[in-house]
């Protein structure tokens, strides 16, 4: 056999074994990289002897709203009482279900947000928030 | 931001590895091996919300999170703190404290608690009113013991349709342990109740930062006086033979057996008897339920404003089956044992029945250890599957009232009482 078709050979033989190889990788072996994030352990409470028992200060963990119009109306307002987490944590809700709810806040649980704020932040929700807007 | 905790999102990791000839073999393989989203999967996250549809998972689609004094739990929300039980946490009948859910309605809670100041006052439309520390609150009055489920009013609020606005729990908001404390009705006779009283109400560490006299500011809970379930309240103070954990009520907490979560008050700091029935919101217009037939209602009906409302109170009948759990193929031919378990706020188990053909044919399960009629209890049924397929396991129970879990949801508008029959596919693979 002449020195070309040793080479020839040689070469379909890696590519074969690299396809064998390939998918072996899928079997056994095969990372990949994650959106997750991984948790960290929290250091189990140590306290003294006085009375005093505690849990530390709680993990704030806002999600990031939807940009847009409105959004810092939103967290201006809403955020004294509650963590946007409220709106994010929420099913896609239809326009009326939000100015409902912003109506509840204000009328029945005594949200100071002024009347054209109130507007604002309805609209903002009807635009990212809804079955037919919501993204994120 | 736990949102943003993992920036090395995949596609963005493609884009960066500029198509490179591994990130093109990495993209290729996966499309070609088909680990599609039907797969269990270690690297492609659930949704971070769910709908309009019913959610699809047993429990919240949250992220993990990681508290004091606790496993790690499904995160709802951070301010107020709402934390969703796993659904591993139920194959034993208590519920490890660790992994109790966690629900509080107003942002100030506390992170300490002292208990040189910390004091239950008995107080109100009393003979002698009280201010008792923990100290005295565990030694004047013997201890008494119940097992107990505590469930949230809006525990699977996430399955209603059309879904309804707040807490998108799955099927975790709830949990059992046993409650040790002193009956609440020694603690009002220490404090004489004056007749003509109507109502304790019941108020408990967390504030709110909203303007006086809403349900911003303070929450607060009410039980009529002559309500019987007073008879089988206690002021508790271990959980599981534990401390309670801050997050659920430390030092003491008021457990309310049979009853929905909304009255065990958590924290609790007063015990106020009134003779004018409660009208603060979280009586007057929040936790109420349709005066109809299992509490159902219709968007409609509710919006013609004629609907009359009761405060929501017992907990109906409920299973869940808890293990296998759908995330793992299950070989033909392999002696699975089915285990979850059952309560009632109506009495106890009397029966629990699976169907693994979706309902079609039961047969009875095996139920655990007695604990008590507030109890979890566990049931367990042998079951294997014979040939490939993909079979749908359901589970309903019977309590000591007769009461049979329905096969149909309800909606109302507050999201409460779901308690339909539930089911869950189990993908059987070939064995050889």
């Amino acid at each position: 056999m002449s020195r070309n078709k040793w080479q020839v050979l040689t070469i379909l033989s890696l590519i074969f074994l690299a396809a064998l190889g390939l998918r072996a990788d899928f079997r056994a072996g095969f990372y990949a990289p994650v959106e997750q994030g991984a948790m960290r352990q929290m250091q189990p409470e140590v306290s003294s002897t006085d009375a005093n028992y505690g849990a530390g200060q709680f993990p704030q963990l806002e999600p990031e709203l939807a940009a847009g119009d409105g959004k810092e109306t939103l967290e201006r307002n809403c955020s004294l009482c509650h963590s946007p987490r409220y709106v994010t944590m929420q099913p896609p809700l239809p326009a009326e279900t939000w100015a409902a709810e912003v109506d509840k806040m204000r009328k029945v649980l005594g949200a100071a947000i002024p009347e054209d704020e109130a507007k604002k932040i309805v609209d903002y929700l009807s635009a990212h928030y809804t079955p037919e807007t919501r993204k994120r | 931001m736990a949102d943003t905790m993992g920036k090395l999102n995949r596609r963005k990791w493609l884009q960066a590895a500029g198509g490179s000839a591994a990130a093109i073999a990495v993209q290729r393989t996966l499309g070609a091996t088909g680990l599609a989203a039907q797969e269990p999967s270690s690297t492609n996250p659930i949704p971070d919300f769910t709908g309009p549809g019913p959610n699809p998972y047993w429990n919240s689609p949250g992220q993990w999170v990681s508290y004091a004094q606790k496993a790690p739990m499904i995160l709802l929300t951070d301010r107020p703190v709402q934390l969703e039980t796993p659904r591993r946490a139920f194959l034993s009948a208590f519920t490890p404290n660790e992994s109790f859910f966690v629900r509080w309605h107003l942002p100030v809670i506390p992170n300490t608690v002292d208990l040189k100041t910390w004091r239950l006052h008995v107080e109100g439309n009393v003979e002698r009113p009280l201010e008792m520390s923990f100290a005295e609150l565990t030694t004047r009055f013997k201890a008494v013991s119940v097992a107990g489920v505590n469930q949230c009013s809006g525990n699977s609020r996430s399955l209603f349709q059309p879904r309804v606005a707040g807490g998108q729990w799955g099927n975790g908001a709830m949990g059992n342990a046993l409650w040790t404390g002193v009956r609440l009705r020694e603690i009002l006779d220490a404090a004489g109740v004056k007749s003509g009283s109507l109502q304790a109400q019941f108020e408990g560490l967390e504030k709110g930062m909203g303007p006086r006299g809403y349900g911003s500011n303070r929450f607060m809970k009410s039980l009529d006086l002559n309500n019987p379930v007073l008879d089988e309240c206690i002021v508790a103070y271990s959980m599981n033979h534990e401390p309670l954990p801050l997050l659920n009520g430390f030092p003491v907490r008021l457990v309310v057996p049979g009853f929905f979560a909304t009255y065990w008050m958590k924290g609790l700091t007063s015990i106020r008897i009134l003779d004018q029935p409660d009208d603060n919101f979280w009586m007057k217009a929040a936790y109420r339920i349709p005066d109809t037939p299992r509490n159902s209602t219709t968007p409609e009906e509710m919006k013609s404003g004629k609907v009359p409302t009761i405060p929501i109170a017992r907990m109906p009948v409920r299973s869940f089956l808890i293990s296998p759990d759908g995330s793992s193929k299950i070989p033909a031919g392999f002696p699975l044992r089915l285990q979850g378990m059952a309560f009632s706020g109506y009495g106890g188990i009397r029966r629990v029945e699976v169907s693994a053909d979706a309902g079609a044919g039961w047969r009875d399960a095996q139920l655990g250890e007695d604990f008590g009629a507030y109890s979890f209890r566990t049931w367990s049924a042998d079951w294997t599957p014979a040939r490939a397929g993909k079979y749908t396991v359901a589970v309903r129970a019977t309590d000591a009232k007769g009461n049979v879990q329905p096969d149909a949801g309800v909606w109302n508008p507050g999201g409460y009482e779901w308690n339909k029959i539930e089911r869950q596919e189990i993908v059987v693979g070939e064995s050889n």
